[in-house]
C-alpha cells in the first residue's frame, strides 16, 4: 500500500508486461523500477503453455490466470524489491490484483495529449501519472489513493508506457 | 407437540424439518410398590436435533494446483542518487503531474527541445549471456536517464551526443573518434557519470596531455559537478599518496606522470581501475613507446580511447589504440580490410558536416603569398647552399641533415631573421586591422614560438596574446580568459603543440595557420579550436603558403596524401585521416644528387628511414 510516510526517494514502481508467442505460450516480465525509470530488479518467467485441462477449466477466464494468477503472482514472489504500485497496460494482467495487496493500476489505451492535457481532471476512478492516464481495478477502489501518491513521485513528462516496451523488448530477447 | 429444527451450520439452504407428536397408547398394569403418583405423570419426551446427511457436491472437491513458472532474474546495482539541489527540489507537497525532473532539473535554457526523443542503449556484441543482455535491454532511455537522476546538464545535449553517451555507457572497449568539436570530452563525461551513479564502475583513471588537465578539470565541473576529482600532480610522495587514495572515483593524469609513476610504484602494485580513459589517444600510436606501455599495462575493465585523429600517421596508429581497448590482441597485425571490419565494430566516428547541419561553415583559403625581397634572397641563398651541403654528404645523408634545412627554409618564409622583412606579418597585418575593427578575434598557429614572441612585438595594436609552452600552466587559463573577454583583445598567438589539443575557443571567428604543420590532422585539430559547438559565425580558416617555396612543396605533398586513409575509416571520411611526410616525402622536397656526369643519382633515404 501507498504510505506517504515513506521517504519519496524509495518510492518503486513496478511494471509487468507480458507477450505471446506465434505457438500460443505465454512470457511474462515485471520489472521494478525508482521513480526515475531506473531498473532495480527484474523477473520474467520462461514460456508458459496452457494446458488443455487448463483450457477448458478456464474457458474466457484463461488468460487472467495465465497472466494474474499464475504468472504474475509467481514473478511477484521471486521478487527481492518489492514495489509500491503495479502498472500495467493489460486487462489481463491487472486480474493479478485480486490475489495480492499491493495497489495496481493499468494505462489508458489513449495517451495523455496536450488536448486531454487541458482538460481540469481525469475521469473519476483516474489519476494522470506523468503524461498517462491509468485507472484501477473495479475491484479495490481504494487503490486510487496509492496512485494520486504515485502521481506526486513521478515527473510530469515521465511514460510509464516506456518501461512496458523495454520489458516486452527484453521478453522477446528471452525467446 | 411440533417442534422445528433449523440447521443454519451447513453450506446449504436453511433445511427446515418438522416434528409431528405421536399417539402413544401404553398399556399399564398397576400394581401397588409406592410409585403410584410417579406413574401417572405424562412421560417427558426430548427432540434432540440431529445433523443430516448432506447431500452429494456438484462440485469437484479438488483445487487446482499449477506448478509455478521458471523464472529468470537481474538484479541491479543500487541507484546512487545525487543530493538534491536547491533549485532542483520540488515539494512533497507539489500537486500531481507537476513534478518534473525532465525539465525542472534543467536550467531553463536547457529544456529538452524534443522531449519524446529516446535514445535507447545498445546491447554490445561482447554481452553474451542473457542475463547481461537484459542488463542494456532494459535500460531507460539516455534522455530519462540524464534527467531522471536530477544530474544538471548546462546545455542540452545534440542527439547524436545522446547516441554517443549511450555507445559509450554500454561499452567494456571503445574508440570515441568524433571529430574534434563534436564533444567527445562531455560524451565522455556523461557516459562515465552514469555508470558511476548505476554503481556499475567505482574507479576511473584520466589520462591525457597534460596542457588539457585544466580543461578537463573545467569540463568536469560543468557537467558533473557533484563527482570528486583530482589530478595526480605533485611531488613523489604526495603522487603516490593520491593514487592510493580510494575515495576519489575520478583521477586525471598526464601521460608524463604515468609513466614515470608505474615505473616508480611498479605495474603490479599500480592501483587497478574499473575504467580507463585515454584522452588524445593518438599519444600511445607507437606501440613501443613506454607511454603506449604504460597505458596498455593498466589493470582495468573497461578502455576508452578518444580522439579525434585515430590515424595521424598510419595504420598502425590505429591498431595500438585497439590493442589498448582490447579489440585485438597484442601485436596483432592487421590488414587495411579487417581494420575496416573493426572500425564498425569497436569505433564510434561522426564528423561535423554529418551531424552539424546547422553549424557555421568552415571556410578555408590558401593566400599564396609573394617573399619580400630580403626575404626571398635569404630564401634561395640558404636553399642553394643547403642542397649543395647536402648532395655533398652523398650517402652519408640522413633525414636529420634534410630536415634541418627544411626548418631552416620554412623560418625564413615566416620572416627574415636579418632583415625582419615578412610577407606572412604584413598581409596579417592588414586582415587583422580589418578583423579588429568589426571587433572580431583570431587565433593565430605556428610551430615556433619564437615566430610568435617575434610577432607578438610587432603586433601590439590587436593587443595580442600568447599561449605556448613557454607560458606556465597555471597562466594559461587568465590567458584564455582574457582573450575571451578583452573587447581589446583580438589576436591569440599559440603554438601547434600547445594549442591544438582540447581548448574551447568558439569566440574566434578567424584562424591563420602562419605556416604549416606536418601533418593536416594536427592543423584541423588546431582549426577546430574554434569551429566547433557554440560557434555562431562561419569561421575564416586563412593558411599562409609562400609562393615557389618549400611551403608550397609540402602543401601539394600532404594534399595528395589525404585521400589514402580513406578506406580505413570510411568513405567521405578523409578530413582528418592523413599521412604526416616520412623520410622518402622530405628527401623528396628536394632535388638532391650523388655522383657526377652519367653517374649521377637521385639520393634516397636509409631504408631503417623510410619505416
Amino acid at each position: 500500500m501507498s504510505d506517504p510516510a515513506v521517504d519519496s526517494r524509495t518510492f518503486r514502481i513496478g511494471f509487468l508486461a507480458s507477450l505471446e508467442t506465434d505457438d500460443g505460450a505465454f512470457v511474462a516480465g515485471l520489472l521494478v523500477t525508482n521513480r526515475y525509470g531506473r531498473p532495480l530488479e527484474f523477473q520474467c518467467t520462461s514460456p508458459v503453455r496452457p494446458t488443455r485441462a487448463q483450457q477448458l477449466l478456464y474457458g474466457e477466464t484463461l488468460r487472467p490466470f495465465l497472466l494474474g494468477e499464475l504468472m504474475g503472482r509467481a514473478l511477484l514472489d521471486r521478487l527481492g524489491t518489492q514495489p509500491d504500485l503495479l502498472v500495467t497496460d493489460h486487462d489481463a494482467i491487472l486480474d493479478l490484483r485480486n490475489h495480492i495487496t499491493i495497489p495496481m493500476a493499468r494505462i489508458e489505451t489513449q495517451p495523455d495529449t496536450a488536448a486531454s492535457k487541458s482538460v481540469a481532471a481525469p475521469p473519476l476512478g483516474r489519476v494522470r501519472m506523468g503524461r498517462r492516464i491509468l485507472s484501477i481495478h473495479s475491484a479495490h477502489q481504494h487503490d486510487i489513493s496509492a496512485l494520486h501518491h504515485g502521481a506526486t513521485q513521478v515527473a510530469a513528462e515521465t511514460d510509464l508506457q516506456e518501461p512496458l516496451e523495454r520489458i516486452r523488448q527484453a521478453l522477446a530477447e528471452t525467446l | 407437540m411440533d417442534h422445528v429444527v433449523q440447521d443454519t451450520a451447513g453450506p446449504f439452504d436453511t433445511l427446515q424439518v418438522e416434528a409431528h407428536a405421536l399417539p402413544v397408547h401404553l398399556s399399564v398394569k398397576l400394581f401397588n410398590s409406592g410409585l403410584g403418583a410417579g406413574i401417572t405423570r405424562a412421560p417427558r419426551v426430548d427432540v434432540i436435533p440431529q445433523d443430516l446427511v448432506p447431500p452429494p457436491r456438484l462440485m469437484p472437491a479438488w483445487h487446482p494446483n499449477w506448478a509455478d513458472p521458471q523464472t529468470i532474474g537481474v538484479q541491479f546495482a543500487d541507484v546512487i542518487e545525487a543530493p538534491r539541489s536547491e533549485s532542483a527540489s520540488a515539494s512533497p507537497h507539489t500537486p500531481p503531474g507537476t513534478l518534473d525532473s525532465g525539465s525542472a532539473f534543467l536550467p531553463a535554457a536547457a529544456s529538452p527541445t524534443q522531449p519524446g526523443r529516446r535514445t535507447r542503449v545498445d546491447v554490445p556484441e561482447a554481452a553474451l549471456s542473457i542475463t547481461d543482455r537484459l542488463f542494456y535491454l532494459l535500460q531507460p532511455p539516455i534522455e530519462s536517464l540524464l534527467s531522471g537522476q536530477e544530474l544538471l546538464m548546462p546545455f542540452e545535449p545534440f542527439p547524436f551526443q545522446y547516441q554517443g553517451i549511450a555507445w559509450l555507457f554500454s561499452r567494456s572497449c571503445g574508440l570515441l573518434a568524433d571529430e574534434m568539436g563534436l564533444g567527445k570530452t562531455m560524451q565522455a563525461i556523461s557516459a562515465f557519470r552514469l555508470l558511476l551513479r548505476a554503481g556499475q564502475i567505482r574507479s576511473v583513471l584520466l589520462v591525457c596531455p597534460k596542457p588539457l588537465i585544466t580543461n578537463w578539470q573545467r569540463e568536469l565541473g560543468m557537467w558533473a559537478e557533484e563527482i570528486p576529482v583530482v589530478a595526480i600532480e605533485g611531488p613523489s610522495p604526495r603522487r603516490r599518496m593520491l593514487w592510493e587514495m580510494q575515495n576519489i572515483p575520478v583521477k586525471i593524469a598526464n601521460y608524463e606522470l604515468l609513466v614515470r609513476d608505474v615505473q616508480m610504484i611498479g605495474e603490479d602494485e599500480f592501483p587497478a581501475f574499473d575504467l580507463v580513459i585515454l584522452d588524445e589517444a593518438q599519444r600511445i600510436k607507437n606501440r613501443e613507446s613506454q607511454t603506449n606501455q604504460a597505458a596498455r599495462g593498466l589493470r582495468r575493465q573497461r578502455s576508452w580511447a578518444l580522439t579525434g585523429t585515430p590515424i595521424e600517421n598510419r595504420p598502425s596508429d590505429f591498431v595500438s589504440l585497439l590493442e589498448f581497448i582490447g579489440a585485438i590482441p597484442a601485436h596483432g597485425a592487421s590488414d587495411i580490410r579487417q581494420l575496416n571490419r573493426l572500425a564498425r565494430d569497436f569505433v564510434l566516428r561522426r564528423t561535423k558536416d554529418r551531424v552539424l547541419t546547422d553549424l557555421p561553415p568552415r571556410l578555408d583559403r590558401d593566400e599564396t603569398l609573394e617573399l619580400n625581397p630580403a626575404q626571398e634572397l635569404a630564401y634561395h641563398t640558404a636553399e642553394t647552399d643547403g642542397v649543395v651541403q647536402l648532395s655533398e654528404l652523398g650517402e652519408s645523408i640522413t633525414i636529420q641533415h634534410v630536415f634541418e634545412l627544411v626548418l631552416r627554409l620554412k623560418q625564413i618564409c615566416n620572416y627574415d631573421p636579418l632583415t625582419g622583412q615578412s610577407c606572412k606579418l604584413d598581409r596579417l597585418t592588414a586582415e587583422m586591422e580589418e578583423i579588429a575593427e568589426s571587433g572580431g578575434k583570431a587565433i593565430l598557429f605556428s610551430q615556433w614560438t619564437r615566430s610568435l614572441d617575434w610577432m607578438h612585438g610587432r603586433l601590439q595594436p590587436f593587443s595580442p596574446l600568447i599561449y605556448h609552452g613557454g607560458v606556465p600552466s597555471a597562466r594559461r587559463d587568465d590567458v584564455l580568459a582574457s582573450f575571451r573577454d578583452d573587447p581589446d583583445c583580438h589576436l591569440l598567438l599559440m603554438s601547434y603543440g600547445v594549442g591544438a589539443v582540447g581548448l574551447n575557443l568558439q569566440w574566434a571567428g578567424y584562424v591563420f595557420l602562419y605556416d604549416r604543420w606536418w601533418n593536416p590532422a594536427v592543423e584541423d585539430q588546431a582549426i577546430n579550436r574554434a569551429h566547433r559547438i557554440g560557434q555562431q559565425n562561419p569561421v575564416l580558416v586563412t593558411k599562409f603558403i609562400c609562393r615557389d617555396t618549400i611551403e608550397e612543396r609540402i602543401d601539394r605533398v600532404l594534399q595528395q596524401k589525404r585521400e589514402l586513409f580513406r578506406a580505413v575509416l570510411g568513405d567521405g571520411d578523409v578530413s582528418n585521416s592523413s599521412l604526416s611526410l616520412d623520410a622518402r616525402d622530405i628527401f623528396g622536397l628536394f632535388d638532391l644528387k650523388a655522383g657526377h656526369g652519367e653517374q649521377l643519382r637521385s639520393i634516397q633515404p636509409p631504408l631503417a628511414e623510410e619505416h
